[in-house]
């Protein structure tokens, strides 16, 4: 044994986050110059995001999810009061942060030569944890 | 020699916990900081096999370089 360390998520690739996405069963679209959020009426809001999910795969009182990216590079979702009531809670940002960090663990270890060992799903009182292991070439 | 394996915990919030096994000196700080990646620093910290292998790799210099 020799280090360990413990990290907040932020999330920054976006097409990690479009992975970790659709592996959640959404249909994602991709705007680079962002494109406008719609409400739940069919109104266009002011929000404007880079990746959408569109209201339809929600529920039927739904507005669109955004995630937009900030100046500092981070991207932040837009889910209105509604949708947040209905289950698009912190809790289901914890497991979009859960797949992207997955993903993006993922490709940076093929892309820098770390072996991948096998995944394995934890089970705990607060949700599943994902457990990862890689070896060194 | 020991095999050198990283373990990452991915938490129910997306935060992460990286545990790094068989690794001896500073080799682990670059692994450590490829899987850290972007991410917010909490909690990082050498084990005990980092800094007895460390000064035991210190003393061997010293002999042979007498």
């Amino acid at each position: 044994m020799s280090a360990y360390g413990e990290f907040e998520t932020m999330i920054r690739e976006q097409r990690f986050l479009i992975e970790g996405l659709t592996e959640m069963g959404y249909r994602v679209e991709e705007h680079p110059e962002g494109a406008a959020l719609i409400g739940y009426h069919g109104d266009e809001r002011p929000e404007r995001a880079e990746v959408i999910i569109r209201r339809a795969q929600l529920d039927s009182a739904s507005n669109d999810i955004g995630f937009v990216r900030e100046k500092d590079g981070r991207f932040r979702a837009i889910v209105s009061e509604y949708d947040r009531s209905i289950g698009y809670d912190d809790k289901w940002l914890g497991k979009v942060h859960q797949h992207y960090k997955e993903k993006q663990t993922l490709g940076m270890a093929q892309a820098k030569g770390y072996i991948f060992r096998g995944k394995e799903v934890v089970q705990t009182p607060n949700g599943p944890q994902i457990r990862l292991q890689f070896v060194v070439r | 020699m020991q095999q050198k394996t990283i373990t990452v915990l991915i938490d129910e919030t997306g935060n992460s916990s990286v545990d790094l096994d068989g690794f001896a000196g500073h080799g682990c700080e670059k692994v450590l900081k490829d899987f850290q990646g972007d991410d917010f620093a909490k909690v990082q910290r050498k084990k005990p096999v980092f800094y007895s292998q460390t000064s035991e790799g210190q003393g061997r210099q010293l002999k042979s370089g007498r």
